[in-house]
C-alpha cells in the first residue's frame, strides 16, 4: 500500500506526497491560496492576470527564456485561476523534477511583470471575456456566478471589462506581494519521487518566501439568490440551468450527495439521460454536477434544447430529482456507487489524478483522506440516506437561468419542498 | 523493451490488437470500425454518426435499457465517437471486468437497430446538430470543410445535415450497417493488464461467427481547393480565420515532420504564441495537421475581434513565410522531441489513452507502433526533413482562406 506523507515544511509550505516508485513520471501541483475572491472589488480579474503574467519574465530570464527552460525539461505545465486559488500543475520525467521545481520557484518568487506583457494579457483577457459570448455553456456558467455563489465566490476569473480597463502593472505586483507566500502554498506530488526529495527541493527554493504561517485557509462568504432569469440571445437552442444550495465537501452528507448525483447523471442509465434523452428525445446534452467552494456547495442541472421543448425539458429535469425520493431502487443505487468506485480505481492509474486528489484532500480536509475511508463512506450510502438527504435539503428556492431565444413561460415545479421523505 | 503488442486475426477477418500494460490496474477495450462520414453518399450524410447512436438502442439480446444498465453496472467509462474515417466504441473498466466489457461491446455491434427507437434518436441527433450551430468553432470548421473539400464526401459535417438526418430511413441505415460493420472491417483493441491469450479466446467466442463481406473501398482522394470564402453571421462576436494548405497523409514518412511543424508554429511557446497571441492580436492562434489516410491539411488558424481580421491573417501569413524561408532552429526541434517523450510517458499510464493511440496507428498504418518506434520517428525530424516537407507542401502561398464571423471580410467579387 502506498503511504501518503503529509507535513508542513519549515518554509511554511503544506506538503503532501504519494510516492509511486515504479512509475515513470512525477506530477506536482502548487496551489497558491489566492483567487478571484481575494481581488479588490475594483480590480476584478487581477488574480488571473497575475497567473498569466508570472511566466512572462523573472529577474533572471525573459519570458521567452523561461518558456525555453521549461521546454528543455519537456515539462508539461498548466495553470488555472479559480475562485479560491491559483493552481499550477507540472508533469516531468523524474530526472528533471528538481530543475522543474527550481524554475517554478524562480517564476513564483521573482516575477518582473513586464509592462508590455501586462498590457497584452489585459487585452487578451478583454478579448476572452467577449469570446465567452460565443460559447453558450461557458456564458451560462458566468451568468450563474453571482446568483449561485454570491458577490465574492461568484466572480468570474476573467473579471469585468471595466475592472480590466483600469488594471495596471502595479495592481498585479500588489496582488502578488499580498498573496504569494510559502504560508499560502499547498504542494502535492505523486509518482517516481520520495517525500524526502520533494521536501528537500521545496525547502531549498522556497525558504524565506514571505510569511510562513498558514494563511488563506478560512471559508469565503457565500450567498445564494433564488429566482428565474432569462438572457435573450440569438441561439438555436435554449440553454437551461437550474441550481440550488447543497452540502460542502466535508459534510457527512457529501457522499450521499455524490451518490445522488450518480443516480441522476452518473452514466447513460442514470435518470436524466434516460428520461430526457432516451425516452423523450428532448436534448442531446443533459447533465447534473456539483461545485464545491470550501465550506459550501451547489448542485446544478442543465440541458440545451430547442425552444419548443424547453418547458418540457425543464419539468422533466426537476421531476427526476423528486422521483428519486419516490422510487429509487437498490439496483440503481448500487450502479451509482459502482460508478464512483470504479472510476476512482481506473483513474488511479494516472499519476496526475493521484496528485490532484491529494491536493483536493488537503484543500478541503486539511489532511490526506485514506482511500479506505472514502470507499467506506460511498459504500455505506443507502436508499434511506438518499431519501433523507432529499427531504433535508430543500429545493424550494431555485436559481433558474435560461439563455437563448425563448424563456420559460411557466415554472411547473411544485414539489421538492423537502420534508415528505417518501 | 519488448514489443508489448499481440496481434491476431480471426478467420472472418476481424483483427485483434492487444497491448499488455503490466503496471496498471485497469483495462480498456474498443471496437474500431473502418467507416465514417467519408464513406457516405450525399443523400445519407450523417448516417455513420446516427448509426453510432443507434448501436446503443438494442440488440436481439438486450434492450437499450439493458445496454446502459450493463455498462453502468461495470462502472465503465464508456462512449462512442464518429469521425470522417472511423467509428469507435469503447469502455474503460477495472481489469477484472474486461471480459464482461468486451462481451457488452461485441453484443452492441450486432445491433437490431430497433425501428421504434429510430425516430426518437433522430430527435436527439437533430438537437446535437442544432447545438453544433451554436458553437463558432463547429460552424467555422464545417464551413471550411464545405469549401476546401467541395464535391467530395469530406465536405459534409460528420453529424450530417438537418434534412439528410431528418429524411433518413431505417432501411437505408440497415444496408449501410450490414455493409460497413462486416467482421473484416472491424478491429478489436484491448489495452491494460490483460492476458492476451485469454482475450483472443474470448474474442473468438464472441465474434468468430460474425460474417465477413467485401466492404466497398470507395474512398477517393479529395481535390483540395484554394481560394477565399467568407461566411458572415451576426450570431457570434469573434471572427475565426483559417488558412489551409494541402499536406501529407497520416502514414506518410513526413507525417511526423508535419506534426512537429504544428508544434513549432502553433503550440505552447511557439512562433504564433509569441508573435500573435503575445502581441495581443488573438487569444487563440495555432496550427493543426488534419491527417487522413490518403491526404492531409495543414491548418493555421486564429480567432480575433472582427476589426483585427486583416492583421491576424497578415501575421499568420508572415510566420508561414518566415518558417518556409528560414532554417528552423535546432532548439525548436529539440523541444518537440523532449516534450513528446514526456507526453508518451504520461499516455503510457492509461489504457484509455493507449486505446486511442493504437486505433490511430491501426487506421493509418495498419499496425501499432511501439514507444521506441514513435520516439525514433520524432528523433528523425530534422532541419532537412522540414525543408523536404516545404518542398512538397509549401505554406507560403495563398492556400485557402476561410473567414467566419460577423464581418464580411475579405470582400469577395
Amino acid at each position: 500500500m502506498t503511504e501518503i506523507v503529509h507535513k508542513t515544511l519549515a518554509c511554511g509550505i503544506e506538503c503532501g506526497v504519494v510516492p509511486f516508485p515504479h512509475r515513470h513520471i512525477v506530477a506536482f501541483q502548487i496551489r497558491v491560496l489566492a483567487g478571484a475572491c481575494d481581488e479588490p472589488e475594483d480590480r476584478l480579474g487581477v488574480a488571473r492576470l497575475v497567473a498569466e503574467t508570472l511566466d512572462k519574465g523573472t529577474q533572471r530570464r525573459s519570458g521567452r527564456e523561461l518558456f525555453d527552460a521549461f521546454d528543455a525539461l519537456g515539462a508539461s505545465c498548466s495553470s488555472v485561476s479559480g475562485r479560491e486559488a491559483i493552481t499550477i500543475g507540472c508533469i516531468v520525467l523524474p530526472e528533471h523534477f528538481e530543475r522543474a521545481v527550481a524554475l517554478h520557484a524562480e517564476m513564483l518568487r521573482t516575477p518582473t511583470f513586464p509592462d508590455d506583457a501586462v498590457e497584452v494579457n489585459v487585452e487578451l483577457a478583454r478579448q476572452e471575456l467577449e469570446a465567452l459570448e460565443d460559447d453558450a455553456q461557458d456564458l451560462l456558467a458566468k451568468l450563474f456566478g453571482v446568483p449561485a455563489f454570491g458577490p465574492l465566490l461568484g466572480r468570474h476569473p476573467l473579471g469585468e471589462k471595466e475592472t480590466l480597463d483600469r488594471t495596471t502593472r502595479d495592481d498585479l505586483e500588489s496582488f502578488w506581494r499580498s498573496y504569494f507566500s510559502a504560508g499560502r502554498m499547498v504542494v502535492t506530488a505523486a509518482g517516481a519521487v520520495t517525500a524526502d526529495r520533494v521536501a528537500a527541493v521545496f525547502e531549498e527554493h522556497f525558504n524565506g518566501f514571505g510569511a510562513r504561517n498558514k494563511q488563506g485557509r478560512s471559508d469565503t462568504a457565500v450567498a445564494f439568490t433564488p429566482g428565474n432569469v432569462h438572457h435573450d440571445k440569438d441561439l438555436e437552442q435554449v440553454n437551461i440551468g437550474i441550481c440550488w444550495p447543497a452540502v460542502d465537501a466535508t459534510h457527512d452528507d457529501f457522499p450521499v450527495q455524490q451518490v445522488m448525483l450518480g443516480v441522476l447523471s452518473g452514466g447513460m442509465s442514470a435518470r436524466l439521460f434516460t428520461e430526457v434523452r432516451e425516452k423523450q428525445g428532448l436534448a442531446y446534452w443533459v447533465s447534473a454536477w456539483q461545485e464545491n467552494p470550501r465550506g459550501s456547495g451547489r448542485v446544478f442541472l442543465a440541458a440545451s434544447t430547442t425552444a419548443e421543448r424547453c418547458a418540457r425539458t425543464y419539468t422533466t429535469l426537476l421531476r427526476e430529482v423528486d422521483r428519486i425520493a419516490e422510487d429509487l431502487s437498490d439496483d440503481e443505487l448500487q450502479r451509482a456507487i459502482t460508478g464512483i468506485l470504479a472510476s476512482r480505481e481506473t483513474r488511479g492509474d494516472s499519476t496526475r489524478a493521484r496528485c490532484v486528489e491529494l491536493a483536493n484532500d488537503l484543500f478541503y480536509f486539511g489532511r490526506p483522506v485514506p482511500d479506505a475511508e472514502k470507499i467506506e463512506k460511498i459504500q455505506g450510502v443507502s436508499v434511506a440516506d438518499i431519501r433523507r438527504y432529499l427531504a433535508d435539503h430543500s429545493r424550494r428556492d431555485l436559481c433558474v437561468l435560461t439563455l437563448g431565444p425563448a424563456k420559460l413561460t411557466q415554472l411547473e415545479h411544485s414539489s421538492g419542498q423537502g420534508g415528505n421523505g417518501r | 523493451m519488448n514489443d508489448p503488442y499481440t496481434m491476431h486475426t480471426l478467420d472472418n477477418g476481424l483483427r485483434i490488437v492487444i497491448e499488455q500494460m503490466p503496471d496498471v490496474q485497469s483495462a480498456a477495450a474498443g471496437f474500431l470500425v473502418r467507416t465514417g462520414s467519408r464513406d457516405e453518399t450525399a443523400e445519407l450524410a450523417g448516417v455513420s454518426h446516427f448509426l453510432e447512436h443507434m448501436m446503443f438502442k438494442g440488440t436481439p439480446k438486450r434492450t437499450w435499457r439493458d445496454i446502459t444498465v450493463d455498462f453502468d453496472s461495470l462502472g465503465s467509462t464508456y462512449n462512442a465517437y464518429t469521425s470522417e474515417d472511423r467509428t469507435v466504441y469503447f469502455g474503460w473498466v477495472r481489469r477484472k471486468d474486461i471480459v464482461k466489457q468486451m462481451e457488452l461491446l461485441a453484443d452492441m455491434l450486432r445491433s437490431a437497430l430497433p425501428a421504434d427507437e429510430f425516430e426518437m434518436e433522430k430527435k436527439v441527433i437533430l438537437e446535437e446538430i442544432a447545438m453544433s450551430r451554436d458553437r463558432i468553432e463547429h460552424v467555422a470548421i464545417d464551413f471550411l470543410r464545405s469549401k476546401v473539400f467541395a464535391g467530395h464526401p469530406l465536405e459534409w459535417p460528420v453529424l450530417g445535415y438537418d434534412d439528410t438526418v431528418g429524411n433518413m430511413a431505417r432501411d437505408a441505415m440497415w444496408s449501410y450497417f450490414q455493409r460497413q460493420y462486416a467482421a473484416n472491417n472491424l478491429t478489436l483493441v484491448v489495452a491494460g493488464r490483460v492476458d492476451p491469450h485469454e482475450i483472443i479466446g474470448h474474442a473468438e467466442a464472441l465474434c468468430g461467427a460474425w460474417e465477413a463481406s467485401d466492404p466497398p473501398n470507395g474512398r477517393t482522394r479529395p481535390e483540395i481547393r484554394g481560394g477565399v470564402d467568407v461566411f458572415q453571421t451576426g450570431r457570434f462576436k469573434q471572427q475565426v480565420l483559417c488558412l489551409t494548405f494541402p499536406s501529407v497523409g497520416a502514414a506518410d514518412e513526413l507525417a511526423e515532420t508535419a506534426s512537429a511543424l504544428t508544434t513549432i508554429l502553433g503550440g505552447d511557446n511557439s512562433r504564433f504564441f509569441w508573435k500573435i497571441v503575445q502581441a495581443g492580436l488573438s487569444p487563440e492562434a495555432g496550427a493543426h495537421h488534419f491527417a487522413f489516410t490518403d491526404c492531409g491539411l495543414m491548418l493555421l488558424y486564429g480567432t480575433c475581434q472582427p476589426e483585427n481580421a486583416e492583421k491576424l491573417v497578415e501575421a499568420i501569413r508572415r510566420e508561414a513565410k518566415l518558417i518556409s524561408a528560414e532554417r528552423v532552429e535546432d532548439r525548436e526541434i529539440d523541444h518537440v522531441r523532449i516534450r513528446r517523450r514526456t507526453a508518451l510517458a504520461i499516455e503510457s499510464e492509461s489504457p484509455y489513452h493507449r486505446l486511442g493511440q493504437i486505433m490511430d496507428d491501426v487506421v493509418f498504418r495498419g499496425a501499432p507502433r511501439t514507444v521506441e518506434q514513435m520516439l525514433a520517428e520524432v528523433d528523425a525530424v530534422t532541419v532537412e526533413t522540414i525543408a523536404s516537407y516545404f518542398d512538397g507542401f509549401p505554406i507560403n502561398g495563398e492556400g485557402h482562406l476561410s473567414s467566419t464571423g460577423p464581418r464580411q471580410w475579405p470582400q469577395q467579387p
